[in-house]
């Protein structure tokens, strides 16, 4: 992604140096991810040599033992489950806030935009315990409907204000042309509005998925056994066995970026547009 | 002379202590292209959006076909509307913008192929029907919004200052079409706009907006020969008229550079003299005012020079043929004697722009 954002303005002529450099930072971001892969790829014996062993055949049995070895398919599976879910789920109740806050712009809209923010503003570990203890009292641990209820929570804010952003940029001529032909609200915000917030959605949908998918502290405080996520279920299985096993660190590593880079390399092109929110986009 | 097809009575609009509507009336017959002209910020967006239904007005009502449809929402009150901005949705094709009207009140597949082709065919757009909005060109897209804001049958329609940002050629050719298409439809077409030469070469009817009034309304030929407000005078035609500040005593109305005899009351102090293009003549005329004047600047329009002239430090414009060769000799910087045709001058007070007078005939 880094070097797409410092991508000079592409000119005839030789490679400039500029360029060189980009991707030469880009590389040093990229490193310890493909240490990560490499060192999952790489035959158990050859993990911790010193100095590093570069040429190797490569294997997929460190990846397919970590992945049949305890519940590391059940975490893998629920983490999708929950954030997903939970994602999908904030950015539908975004779109309604953000819609509204755009068109009705009610009083003090810019102060409430502020207040919805600022629940972020809290450090997550200042939370931790009152969500323990409320968690406690409604019986919602360990079970998704709290975990996604709480990711929900957690991606509203940020999808409000990319959402937000974005639908101020479509012309409320669109609104009022639907009504003119007798279109309702819903119809107009869901069939007329919404699909020209794609890439808003893509970027709200990318940077909380993010979040939500790397967030430890509560999937283990308020989640359990039975909903305990990727990055708990990898904490909990550094030590398997008694000993630290870096092939299998390595390999669920690589399970675990997998997703992420998935899903964000699919919606690359819309990505940069949602990130700059929407300042490159162009109407019709 | 025909029937009624749309009437507003007593509009009126303020937001906080600024009044954009005040207590505007008219009524528009069917088979008639009326034209609401008046200048930015005397209150045509606030009065389409109060008749679409978009804009609560604070009192008034809105009549359509004998109707009241003031407490109606926008979508049920069955105008035709095409609006100032295209507003075409980009992530449906031409035909799916233009069917989106008939999607709304579930018209089937049928009735939607036979409107569209109708449409298309009138507009001259069938070529464009499968592309999507953001390939079309800003004259293209303005016909598929027209097209859109036809598509429904109706018998009113509302068209917002269309053509706006279009260029001329586009232009002419779209008002063109708006004509044909009124004409075969036989509606009440109601066309808002502030360009003087859309209102001339469109309209039946005139109607002149002016600071939240309908000052004037009237057939084309009437409200051009007879303006009773200032607004209605530069309301129609191009270029926009001659107006110079003077004062009236004794049946002289004085400005700075010319006098005249003048039928209008004595004594006002603040008057303006509205005069057209065409009221100023080249050359030395008995009948007439006759002034010196230096050409500042000669524009030419293909069969027409628009003439701007300069006599004291006042301009005035004067329109000549091209196809006269001795007009073709006034040339910029040159002098030359100029008269002003006294029944050509309208008389108006300064502070209400009211019609007070005109201009006497010379013996």
């Amino acid at each position: 992604m880094a070097d797409d954002f410092m991508k000079p303005r592409r000119k005839s002529g030789p490679i400039k140096l500029s360029t060189v450099g980009a991707w030469l930072v880009s590389l040093i971001f990229f490193l310890p991810i493909a240490w990560i892969i490499g060192s999952a790829l790489k035959p158990k014996q050859y993990v911790l040599n010193f100095p590093p062993k570069w040429i190797f055949v490569p294997t997929l049995s460190n990846i397919t033992e970590a992945i049949s070895y305890g519940n590391t398919a059940k975490y893998f599976l629920d983490s999708v489950i929950y954030s997903f879910t939970a994602v999908a789920l904030a950015i539908l109740i975004s779109f309604l806030a953000a819609y509204s806050f755009s068109r009705f712009k009610p009083a003090g809209t810019d102060f409430l935009m502020f207040l919805l923010l600022s629940s972020r503003f809290v450090p997550a570990a200042a939370l931790v315990i009152p969500f323990f203890q409320l968690y406690n009292l409604v019986h919602l641990q360990d079970s998704f409907l709290g975990l996604i209820l709480f990711y929900t929570m957690f991606s509203i804010p940020f999808s409000v204000w990319i959402l937000k952003g974005f639908i101020d940029g479509v012309s409320t001529k669109f609104d009022e042309t639907g009504f003119v032909y007798g279109a309702s609200r819903l119809h107009v915000m869901f069939k007329l509005i919404l699909p020209q917030l794609r890439p808003g959605l893509v970027a709200a949908f990318v940077f909380n998925i993010i979040f939500v998918w790397n967030e430890f502290l509560f999937n283990f405080q308020l989640g359990g056994i039975h909903s305990y996520g990727i990055p708990v279920g990898l904490f909990t299985s550094i030590t398997k066995d008694g000993h630290l096993d870096w092939s299998f660190v390595a390999s669920i590593g690589t399970i675990y970026v997998l997703p992420l880079a998935i899903t964000i390399f699919a919606f690359q092109k819309y990505l940069l547009v949602g990130l700059t929110f929407g300042t490159v986009r162009g109407e019709v | 002379m025909s029937e009624l097809a749309f009437k507003v009575s007593g509009l009126s609009k303020s937001y906080g202590s600024k009044v954009v509507l005040d207590d505007l009336s008219f009524s528009v017959n069917i088979n008639d292209f009326s034209v609401i002209w008046g200048k930015p910020g005397n209150g045509k967006s606030v009065l389409v959006r109060s008749i679409m239904g978009l804009e609560r007005i604070d009192a008034g009502e809105v009549i359509v076909r004998g109707e009241d449809v003031t407490n109606k929402n926008a979508g049920s009150r069955n105008i035709g509307y095409i609006p100032q901005s295209f507003a075409l949705f980009p992530h449906y094709s031409v035909r799916e913008n233009i069917e989106y009207p008939l999607n709304l009140i579930k018209a089937s597949d049928a009735d939607k192929e036979k409107a569209v082709n109708r449409v298309a065919e009138l507009l001259r757009i069938e070529d464009l029907l499968h592309k999507k909005p953001t390939e079309l060109s800003g004259g293209q897209k303005q016909r598929i919004a027209i097209a859109r804001g036809l598509v429904i049958t109706t018998d009113v329609y509302l068209l917002d200052d269309p053509l706006v940002g279009l260029d001329f050629k586009l232009r002419e050719r779209l008002i063109d079409d708006l004509r044909r298409t009124q004409e075969e439809l036989k509606v009440a077409f109601i066309y808002v706009t502030s360009d003087p030469l859309e209102a001339l070469s469109l309209a039946k009817t005139v109607l002149v907006l002016s600071k939240g009034k309908i000052v004037q309304q009237g057939s084309l030929t009437d409200v051009y020969d007879n303006p009773q407000t200032v607004q209605s005078m530069s309301a129609l035609g191009f270029p926009e008229p001659n107006f110079v500040p003077g004062k009236i005593s004794n049946g002289t109305f004085t400005s700075d550079i010319f006098s005249a005899q003048v039928n209008a009351p004595d004594g006002i102090s603040d008057a303006i003299a509205g005069i057209r293009p065409e009221g100023i003549v080249i050359g030395e005329n008995a009948k007439a005012i006759t002034l010196e004047a230096t050409v500042a600047l000669v524009e030419n329009l293909g069969s027409e020079n628009v003439i701007y002239l300069k006599v004291k430090d006042r301009m005035l414009v004067t329109v000549i043929s091209r196809t006269d060769e001795e007009n073709l000799k006034i040339v910029e910087e040159a002098k030359i004697k100029i008269s002003i045709l006294p029944h050509a001058i309208q008389l108006f007070r300064a502070d209400s722009e009211v019609k007070i007078g005109e201009g006497k005939h010379h013996e």
